[in-house]
């Protein structure tokens, strides 16, 4: 039997709250090297929110996060948050990438990958465009390094979006949505990109409404509902074996606006 | 009545050496004014932004009084009234610059804030999560995001900066306004001296704006089009 592997990362007791708001409640998870863990649940369940404390975008209010044994914004022993650099060199260990891609405009798409690497890091300038021609290829956007992101689709900018997280070379890449904002006809494209990290052995934890995605991609996938997690377990567990009444409902209710969904855009296509 | 005053420009050939150093002067107390006034409005800008509510309530006290005075007060206060109160002085060269800088540092920061937080807060997170620190974070996107969207009101500013030099005359500096107002006394030839000064006014600042008209669409075109 394997070992289990220690986790990437760690999360125990997590709370979040905006004012008298509380988003999370307590969240426990654990991320080993190599998985690929799905959040789901209904808007405003917690998800996203979750995902940018992992990477300090929101301050948690409380609990704690570890990646690779180290304590994620503060000292240790929790005393004191750490400096801007500090956050700065952790957040380089886990690159996020964004539901509404969130290039940044004055930047080629080349540019936007390596701007981090040669910023934080002092990348010269060619090993610079070597890094950053290398990252595009794996999203297949060479073709495009020099094109200003106005003049991308929603699916190349996203992919640009990837490419620039990779750049970093994280030992975690968080994904917020990344499809969300897409046209449906651009969805697939990203998704491929997706895949195929997954099956580099990309460690990656996605917030995702692409229930196909989780299904057929995640090691793990957890149902976030009202701030706290209802259920978790492997893909076949969330999707085919739970008891859950919640999950069950959750994905009823999924499927449902599916239908709903594919029928308008049937009754518009007719139209 | 057009035919009652005969115009006669000869007087402004005539003291055309004078009247090049003194727009030459104007041009350099502009340019002085406007690169003291960008690096004094930056620094406010920064302190208006601060997260220590106390200084920003303070500073943006200090834009709003800077706003309210009219500048020729400045430039007559910062000249008379601050040797007495401090035992510095400056010539009025550099008093000009100063009260000018000033008055103008308040305007910038106000557009420099404004250009500041019109950068999208993606666009900053996007930073952030790619492990860039805050400061790299202002130089590498906010400053030449926030640049984009401040050209037009930048180049106003600029644009009133050059006509504001005009109150350099309250304290004999020989810039152009100043000159002007003595040849119109020495040679009874007001109408075309200040014809003539609006048209050296003119002459400074239109290269000025149909440069900023170029880069704002150059800015446009390249990145947005």
């Amino acid at each position: 039997m394997d070992v289990p592997a220690k986790p990437l990362l760690t999360i125990r007791g997590l709370e979040k709250s905006f004012g008298p708001l509380k988003v999370l409640k307590g969240i426990d998870l654990a991320v080993r090297r190599g998985e690929v863990v799905g959040l789901i649940g209904a808007s405003g369940s917690g998800k996203s929110t979750l995902l940018r404390c992992i990477n300090l975008l929101e301050a948690p209010s409380a609990g704690e996060i570890r990646l690779d044994g180290q304590r994620v914004g503060f000292r240790e022993d929790g005393s004191r948050r750490l400096r801007d650099a500090e956050v700065s060199a952790q957040r380089r260990r886990m690159a996020m990438v964004f539901q509404q891609f969130n290039l940044w405009p004055h930047k080629t798409a080349l540019e936007n990958v390596v701007e981090a690497p040669v910023v934080m890091n002092r990348l010269g300038r060619e090993a610079a465009r070597a890094l950053g021609l290398r990252m595009l290829e794996k999203v297949g956007m060479t073709a495009k390094a020099d094109t200003y992101p106005s003049r991308l689709s929603g699916g190349q900018q996203q992919r640009v979006g990837i490419a620039r997280a990779l750049a970093l070379e994280p030992d975690l890449l968080l994904f917020d949505e990344p499809t969300s904002a897409l046209d449906p006809e651009l969805v697939d494209e990203v998704l491929r990109v997706m895949k195929a990290l997954a099956s580099e052995g990309t460690t990656m934890i996605v917030v995702t409404h692409e229930m196909g995605f989780a299904h057929e991609v995640c090691d793990q996938v957890v149902l976030l509902a009202d701030g706290e997690i209802v259920d978790q377990g492997s893909a076949r567990h969330i999707f085919e074996t739970t008891g859950n009444p919640r999950t069950r409902a959750f994905l009823e209710r999924y499927r449902r606006s599916g239908q709903a969904q594919a029928a308008a855009d049937a009754g518009g296509n007719v139209a | 009545m057009n035919g009652a005053y005969n115009w006669d420009f000869s007087v402004v050939w005539e003291y055309q050496d004078m009247l090049a150093r003194a727009a030459v002067l104007t041009l350099g107390v502009a340019a002085g004014t406007i690169a003291c006034g960008v690096v004094f409005g930056l620094l406010l800008a920064m302190l208006r932004l601060s997260r220590l509510r106390t200084l920003a309530a303070v500073v943006m006290m200090v834009i709003e009084v800077l706003r309210a005075v009219p500048p020729v007060v400045l430039v007559v206060w910062i000249y008379y009234c601050m040797p007495i109160l401090t035992g510095w002085s400056l010539n009025a060269v550099q008093t000009s610059i100063m009260a000018l800088a000033l008055y103008s540092g308040a305007f910038y920061a106000e557009i420099f804030r404004a250009g500041i937080q019109s950068v999208s807060r993606g666009h900053l997170e996007a930073a952030y999560a790619c492990g860039m620190t805050r400061f790299r974070t202002m130089t590498r996107i906010t400053a030449p995001l926030a640049f984009q969207s401040v050209l037009p009101p930048f180049i106003s500013q600029c644009v009133l900066v050059v006509k504001n030099t005009s109150l350099a005359s309250f304290i004999a500096v020989p810039e152009i306004v100043y000159q002007g107002q003595r040849l119109s006394i020495q040679t009874f030839r007001p109408l075309e001296i200040l014809t003539s000064i609006a048209v050296i006014f003119i002459a400074l600042i239109i290269p000025l704006t149909l440069l900023a008209n170029l880069a704002e669409a150059r800015i446009r075109r390249k990145y947005y089009a």
